[in-house]
């Protein structure tokens, strides 16, 4: 028996669990599991053909279960999801083994457990993308839940409350999930993925209608989709620094995988379409599509009100996850390709981001953005880094999460769906607006006093940050690097794949070459820096030489307030924000709460008679009957 | 004004001859575009709307207002100058980038007006700072104030108005007097004389005793000693 790449990639994966496990407690876990994260993703570059339209690489090991076939097995879907898994591992992991690990663990926190959590979720990621049938799938799914569990609740406290949050709305998703596999047994005989193809078409309405509902609901919990979008922000706020920046990176895209294989790929987004709901005009993948959208708009205005930093990258997570999720489903060529690059891109951000703002925690304590201000000067190249992130984050060029909302929205305008569109650009009005928030808060303005002996974030956190930062940018300017590994997802899911050249893509309706656009951009900066320049000498005026209507500035007087952002814009919109979805989460909350009460009370009552007549009842009834 | 006149005249020895062009250009672009801040203290505020506004308009003559200093080239100080306000005005003009001009409006900043006899009004405003034009009168109207920046405009484009070099030329001396009015310990945020050394307009005037006597009672700008005096509530999530 040769092991095969899968088999080296699995069982690297299972050892750093190992040793995390075993030697963790003693020596330094942290440079150890980064390195071993190192090796796993060299496994997996050579795997590397997958990207570009290998065939699929199967593992040894394969179970029987039950007359079930347990496999596993990698394909240019699994391995994309593997390389931005590892890619975000290997530097959340790196980010945390040098200072901000010894600091965490003066702070009380346990790294041994960090690091075994993070090496799980990993671990349990690389199962579930390498899953070959539907219960595999499922075992993964169920791994992949409670290594997220493990990360989120170890800083205890608020973050175990909102992970018990997280594993209530995650357990109610494997359910569906369960359920659907369950009816897809019932009906395919199989839970191999060539069955089901074969089933799926036979299948009626109301039975894929079941089945689309169960899967999407199960998949969306995992994704942050709404109306199940409630437990992610906050579950991975409070994640410890590098843990959430893993995790928003990557975590939640599990569901946006599955989707794509059970839904697009098994499904087909031509079933789905077929699925129309009576008297309206629209069909079970105009519903995505909108849910999709309105998951960018809420959770996106939402991250807007936010104070703080983490939350608000954390309710971007959700909103981002919308754009994905909205490419997919239109499902041309340009739309799904822009939606799965979208993938790659946001990790890149993500993680920058989240890292971003850890260090700034590490530096300052907090991450209130009432409570931060003029740090440009102290950290600046922490602000580089924000400034990159934020760019991505709202989809402006040079950075590439432009490439990938400009392929989603070119798809909206060529498939005709100017309403989808106009709404994923409030979307993107959102996020500028709350990007802008968080570096005016941070780094922007005033620097306080308690602030001014704080320096730079130390080298071992600062060099992931700017190898991500870099990433951002060379992907924002090659895109044709990334988009190669989208056209071999899109191939073995069986979407069409646009005509991608390194710059862009070339298409009849209008082509995006980011060479150019980043070139014409440059120039524009060029001939600003010429005319700065060349205009003489400039002056640096003191902090306190500033003009208040006259008032000569002093020492206690401050100047300019970060609090209360956007009050004007909140003046109009804040009648928006009702938390009609926290409502609705009660009111299940007590709804469940009063059922339960109600059997607690048959439990209690202890009546044997009763039960005992009523056994008896039931028995006869069901004889008779 | 009298200070004015006795700025040595220097001839620009220019030997290209488009420089002189260039020269011109670049006074004739300035003087179109002027952003005015406005320091009303007085009555003399009041005739300001009128000319800004679609009567008499001033924006035809490209003047408009300007909220910030460092933005803006004209400094208008309407009315009376108490010995308070004279103060803020200094910092404000100070703050403001060259070149800059002053327009002082009505006959209290010319020699104290019917506030003559006032123990807290500052009487002359040109002892203070340069001043490159008055627009006399009790109160002028906005006619008198249009005529007059049109003046100032054409002292622009021939490059008369040069007031702001006399500041940095001879700053001890609006410095003596601005110690006799403040006291000993008087001193803004901005460093004059390093300006003038920025700007490469260091004459026999900038530096004397008046400055000595700054350097000793200065006090450093402490910037970073903020506190926030108040505990701002936390918006409701």
């Amino acid at each position: 028996m040769t092991l095969t790449l899968l088999d080296e990639l699995l069982l690297f994966s299972g050892v750093t669990v190992l040793v995390a496990l075993f030697l963790g407690r003693r020596l330094p876990a942290g440079w150890m599991v980064t390195i071993l994260y190192g090796i796993q993703l060299l496994s997996l570059l050579k795997m590397a053909p997958l990207g570009y339209g290998g065939d699929p690489i199967p593992s040894t090991l394969i179970l029987e279960v039950m007359g079930q076939t347990l496999s596993w097995r990698f394909d240019a879907l699994s391995w994309y999801f593997a390389l931005i898994t590892l890619g975000s591992a290997l530097l959340s992991s790196w980010y945390a083994c040098g200072e901000w690990e010894q600091r965490f663990r003066q702070a009380g926190g346990n790294v041994w457990l960090f690091h075994l959590a993070m090496a799980l979720n990993v671990f349990s990621m690389l199962i579930l993308l390498a899953s070959g049938d539907l219960l595999s799938l499922f075992i993964g799914w169920e791994l992949v839940s409670w290594a997220g569990f493990l990360l989120m609740a170890m800083a205890g406290g608020v973050a175990t409350r909102a992970a018990m949050r997280y594993i209530t709305y995650a357990m109610v998703g494997a359910m569906a999930i369960f359920g659907g596999i369950a009816l897809v047994y019932v009906s395919a005989g199989s839970l191999q993925y060539d069955a089901i193809l074969t089933a799926v078409s036979q299948m009626g309405t109301p039975h894929l209608w079941m089945l689309v509902i169960l899967f999407s609901a199960g998949f969306g919990i995992k994704m942050g989709l709404m109306p199940f979008h409630l437990w992610q922000a906050p579950a991975y706020a409070e994640t410890p620094g590098p843990g959430s920046a893993f995790l928003g990176a990557i975590s939640s895209r599990m569901g946006l995988f599955a989707i794509l294989l059970v839904l697009v790929k098994l499904f087909g987004i031509v079933n789905i379409e077929s699925l129309k709901i009576p008297f309206t005009l629209i069909d079970a993948r105009d519903l995505l599509a909108w849910i999709a959208v309105f998951t960018i708009i809420f959770p996106t205005f939402t991250a807007m009100k936010q104070n703080d930093a983490r939350e608000l990258l954390a309710w971007h997570g959700i909103g981002q996850g919308g754009y994905m999720l909205l490419g997919l489903v239109v499902a041309d060529a340009m739309g799904a390709a822009g939606g799965l690059l979208h993938v790659f891109n946001h990790a890149t951000y993500q993680a920058a981001l989240f890292m971003a703002v850890t260090a700034v925690i590490h530096r300052t304590g907090t991450s209130d953005l009432n409570k931060l201000g003029g740090l440009v000067v102290r950290m600046p190249l922490s602000f580089m880094v924000l400034l990159v992130g934020i760019i991505g984050l709202a989809g402006l060029p040079p950075m590439n999460g432009f490439v990938s909302k400009w392929l989603v929205y070119r798809s909206l305008l060529n498939e005709g769906m100017p309403l989808l569109f106009v709404a994923a650009v409030i979307g993107t009005l959102g996020t500028i607006l709350s990007v802008y928030k968080l570096i005016h808060n941070i780094f922007l303005g005033q620097l306080r006093v308690e602030h001014e002996h704080i320096k730079e974030a130390p080298w071992s956190m600062m060099i992931p940050m700017l190898i991500l930062a870099a990433i951002i940018f060379i992907t924002g300017l090659l895109p044709g690097i990334p988009l190669a590994w989208v056209a071999s997802v899109q191939e073995a899911v069986g979407l069409s794949v646009p005509n991608y050249t390194l710059g862009g893509v070339e298409s009849a309706s209008g082509s995006l070459d980011m060479i150019w656009v980043i070139g014409v951009l440059f120039a524009g900066f060029g001939i600003g820096a010429l005319v700065f320049y060349s205009a003489g000498k400039s002056k640096r005026v003191h902090q306190l030489d500033n003009y208040a209507g006259g008032h000569f500035l002093t020492a206690d007087i401050r100047y300019q307030y970060s609090d209360n952002f956007y009050a004007g814009l909140m003046h109009l919109i804040g009648g928006w924000y009702r938390g009609s979805f926290l409502w609705l989460e009660k009111s299940v909350k007590s709804l469940v709460e009063f059922l339960s009460l109600g059997m607690q009370g048959i439990y209690r009552r202890a009546n044997a008679e009763f039960y005992l007549l009523s056994t008896a009842l039931f028995v006869i009834a069901w004889v008779v009957i | 004004m009298s200070s004015i006149k006795q700025i040595p005249v220097i001839e620009e020895k220019r030997t290209n001859p488009l420089a002189r062009v260039f020269d011109e250009l670049v006074r004739f672009c300035r003087s179109r575009s002027l952003f005015l801040l406005h320091y009303c203290t007085g009555c003399g505020a009041i005739e300001l709307p009128p000319a800004m506004t679609s009567r008499f308009d001033m924006e035809r003559l490209g003047i408009q207002p300007m909220v910030s200093p460092r933005q803006a080239d004209i400094l208008l100080i309407t009315g009376y100058v108490s010995i308070k306000t004279l103060k803020r005005v200094i910092l404000t003009y100070e703050q403001m980038g060259s070149p800059k001009y002053v327009i002082g409006i009505c006959s209290c900043t010319v020699n104290g007006g019917m506030y003559w006899q006032s123990y807290a009004t500052a009487k002359k405003l040109d002892e203070y700072m340069p001043v490159d034009l008055y627009i006399a009168g009790c109160m002028p109207r906005p006619e008198a104030v249009i005529e007059g920046l049109q003046q100032l405009m054409q002292r622009i484009k021939t490059g008369e108005a040069k007031g702001w070099e006399d500041y940095y030329r001879n700053y001890d001396y609006y410095l003596g007097n601005q110690q006799k009015l403040f006291g000993n310990d008087w001193q803004t945020p901005t460093d004059v004389i390093t300006e003038a050394k920025h700007y490469d307009l260091l004459g026999e005037g900038t530096l004397g005793e008046h400055t000595a006597l700054l350097e000793q009672h200065q006090q450093p700008l402490e910037a970073l000693e903020m506190r926030l005096g108040h505990q701002v509530k936390e918006p409701a999530e």
